[in-house]
């Protein structure tokens, strides 16, 4: 690995010096000063700026969840062990290394515009749904990211992590003024999209805070399960105890996403992004429109447009397929009463027989199929019908599929009744 | 408290090893080839605009089933988990069974399919392809295997369309959704879905992704990927994780009618048990489902709960309803050792005796 990449050896090398000085540090029962996980975590994002672009890109983001993850473990870890090695017994080693997760949390929580994105290491997980909304959403809602950077609104000291709640109130107020004048309209509806992503904003922060608050109950709740664990089921091994976390974590998690409470806040979100997404499309359609350039609004009429012409046309071409299905019947029925008086006359199949080389000597071999088909189903309408005439049904059949066979097996029908299928392979 | 018997060097020896197995992993990841979807040799019989039936080639020395298979994938991912590696392929496990199988990849629908309906994709699309499945076989009748929301899509074909539809197997096939179980169902309820199309036109597929990452997030964005060091530090298992890992995220984005039908009918109204569902013009009683049904779901399922298939079962007309339940997750009853061991052949038995 070192001779094809250098990068990788110094990061492997790295990573075993980090190991050797976390071996050394907790055998010798001295805690240590900093984060040992930090370093690690740094060692890597090191290598990787440097390296990313090697690796392929299927698995970029695998390892970059990898290594999210790895931080976490290696904190967790870390601080275990150093609460251990400072004396304090396992159970108790955990239960600080859990007090100083709910203390970080509550840090967090009073940070002005908590998304959970801030949170690194352990906790990080409690907060994936929350960080990766704000990510995934970030392209599709206006007022997330840039428009607090509108003229007016990029106040000094003003900074991303501004405090919503203190700025509701004033803006509300400012929101509401009426517009005057020839640009009413227009102002009318900046000062709309502006109040729809406060209220987004404010949707998408009572999110985050149940989050918060449900993160901190499962703490507590971790903490009460580990006092009732018995020894049979206590965790044996860092990888148990996380384990453990991460059933108790799902759990919390569950009962909070099947509650009411969930359902409101979450729904309250989506819609609300929604609502000010449409919006400010429409903002967008407007200005495209004064610019004489087509909108979404024009494009959605045109393509329902066009859906409708193409399914009208599916339907046209199935009528036109069955016309031309019954006019072959229609034209097979002389000859099939010609076919029938003589078979009666003269009980014999041979005549089928001797037609059926006719089809299959037909220049295409898919048309020959489908003329025999065609053949069939023209045989067991007539078998049905026979039972009214009181004809013997098999022979009326056997006659009716001969003429069928022979009249479209003729050159000329074969190249028309292929189209049938081909059309329809294309998808026109 | 005391029942803790871990001691700190024993937590350092684990990460030791962790590390070890990381960084083994990590060299496993640079040095390995692109990973290819689906395995199984197939032939291209018909495209209409993202739509492509496939046939699968079938296995030699096999006594063939003379009725052909289609099976119906959901829209919400991509069908190669039905054929995700050589040794665990649903696919495969079918045509060794005598399975003559087709299949309906979806593809990726963009914004020209924004207004394709239920209606375009059941009487429209599902309908051509089986029309040229009876025609190059020569039969009146198909089967059709149904996978999740295809199954759903399958149900309401073969009420509509019973002279086209020999047997029906459906596979973890939501039709009760308001069971008290479903999470997913749950999220949805309060959800605007006409403010989401008429907004985005189409679902993103992120979006499908964010929501069923978010079901169980402890265990699909946290626990997976610490128990990953472990599975990538051996090179054989690189491939086969990361193909896994592809399909998870690969959603497509939704055609936006055919969503805001679905979610609205299915999920919100919950029309399949309450009724009242049309496709098209067409109405859907599934009393009116008198064709043999196999209906298969997962005990361990977080997606479609158990009670939300089995459902079907009170809802048919058919006298020959059969269930089987798989004690296995969502995906597992695709990908798992234990469902080519049987869910397969299960399948295969019953459509064989009744071909």
């Amino acid at each position: 690995m070192s001779e094809t990449n250098p990068w990788a050896a110094q990061w492997f090398n790295a990573q075993q010096q980090f190991v050797d000085a976390w071996s050394d540090m907790a055998k010798s029962g001295t805690p240590g000063n900093g984060s040992q996980s930090d370093l690690w975590a740094q060692s890597f994002d090191l290598w990787r700026n440097a390296n990313g672009a090697q690796v392929q890109p299927d698995f970029q983001q695998a390892m970059d969840k990898c290594m999210d993850m790895g931080k976490g473990y290696f904190a967790m870890a870390e601080q275990v062990s150093k609460n251990m090695s400072a004396g304090a017994e396992p159970a108790e080693a955990i239960n600080q290394w859990m007090d100083q997760l709910k203390q970080s949390l509550q840090q967090f929580g009073s940070t002005p515009g908590f998304d959970g994105s801030a949170i690194n290491g352990f906790m990080k997980q409690w907060f994936n749904p929350t960080s990766s909304w704000q990510q995934m959403t970030a392209g599709m809602a206006p007022m997330n990211q840039g428009a607090w950077q509108m003229p007016g609104m990029n106040m000094p000291g003003m900074t991303p992590s501004f405090n919503l709640g203190e700025m509701i109130d004033p803006l509300g107020t400012m929101l509401e003024a009426p517009g005057v004048g020839y640009f009413r309209e227009p102002q009318a509806k900046q000062q709309k999209g502006l109040q729809l992503g406060l209220e987004y904003h404010q949707a998408n922060q009572a999110f985050n805070q149940a989050f918060l608050r449900v993160a901190t109950e499962s703490i507590q709740g971790f903490q009460a399960r580990i006092l009732k664990v018995d020894a049979e089921s206590a965790p044996k091994s860092l990888r148990e105890l996380y384990d453990l976390w991460i059933d108790i974590s799902e759990e919390h998690y569950a009962e909070f996403a099947m509650s009411e409470e969930y359902q409101e806040l979450y729904g309250d979100m989506v819609n609300r992004l929604m609502i000010m997404k449409k919006h400010y499309s429409e903002i967008a359609d407007d200005t495209l429109k004064a610019m004489n350039l087509p909108n979404t609004r024009e494009i959605d009429t045109m393509q329902e447009r066009l859906q409708q012409v193409r399914r009208d046309n599916f339907v046209l071409k199935k009528e036109i397929s069955e016309i031309k299905s019954l006019l072959k019947q229609v034209m097979a029925k002389p000859a099939a009463a010609d076919a029938s008086v003589t078979t009666a006359a003269a009980p014999t199949v041979a005549p089928a027989v001797k037609a059926a080389p006719a089809v299959k000597a037909a220049p295409a071999v898919k048309a020959a199929q489908t003329v025999k088909k065609a053949a069939r189903k023209s045989a067991s309408k007539t078998t049905a019908s026979s039972n009214t005439t009181g004809k013997p049904a098999v022979t009326a059949a056997t006659a009716t599929a001969k003429k069928a066979a022979i009249k479209t097996a003729a050159p000329k029908a074969a190249p028309k009744k292929k189209p049938v299928v081909t059309k329809a392979s294309k998808g026109a | 408290m005391s029942n803790f018997q871990f001691r700190a060097d024993q937590v350092v020896d684990e990460m030791v090893q962790f590390n070890q197995n990381l960084s083994k992993g990590v060299k496993n990841l640079l040095e390995a080839d692109e990973i290819s979807s689906g395995v199984t040799p197939r032939e291209e019989i018909y495209t209409e605009d993202k739509l492509t039936l496939y046939r699968y080639q079938p296995s030699t020395g096999v006594v063939q089933n003379r009725i052909p298979t289609l099976i119906v994938y959901a829209l919400v991912n991509r069908p190669y988990m039905m054929d995700i590696q050589e040794n665990r392929s649903t696919i495969r496990g079918l045509l060794d069974s005598g399975q003559d199988v087709y299949l309906i990849d979806w593809g990726y629908p963009d914004r020209a399919d924004k207004y394709l309906t239920l209606d375009d994709y059941i009487n429209g699309y599902i309908d051509r392809c089986v029309d040229i499945m009876r025609e190059r076989h020569g039969v009146d009748k198909v089967n059709i295997l149904g996978i999740c929301q295809g199954g759903v899509f399958s149900l309401c074909y073969s009420t509509l369309h019973p002279d086209k539809v020999k047997n029906l197997v459906t596979m973890v096939t939501p039709v009760d959704c308001k069971t008290p179980d479903n999470m997913l169902s749950h999220w949805v309820q309060k959800m605007d879905i006409d403010s989401i199309v008429d907004a985005m036109g189409n679902l993103p597929g992120e979006m499908l992704n964010w929501t069923f990452l978010n079901l169980k997030p402890f265990q699909l964005m946290g626990q997976k990927y610490v128990s990953m060091v472990d599975i990538i530090a051996e090179e054989k298992n690189v491939k086969n994780f990361m193909r896994m890992e592809k399909w998870i995220f690969d959603s497509p984005d939704q055609a936006g009618e055919a969503f805001r039908q679905f979610i609205k009918d299915i999920f919100q109204q919950n029309k399949l048990v309450e009724g009242g569902l049309k496709i098209g013009e067409h109405p859907v009683d599934l009393a009116d489902l008198k064709v043999p049904i196999l209906n298969i779901f997962a005990e361990q399922d977080h997606l479609v709960p158990p009670a939300a298939s089995k459902a079907m079962g009170k809802l048919v007309g058919s006298k020959d309803y059969t269930e089987l339940s798989f004690p296995g997750g969502h995906i597992g009853i695709y990908v798992s050792g234990k469902a080519q061991a049987t869910v397969t052949p299960a399948i295969s038995e019953w459509l064989n005796k009744r071909c």
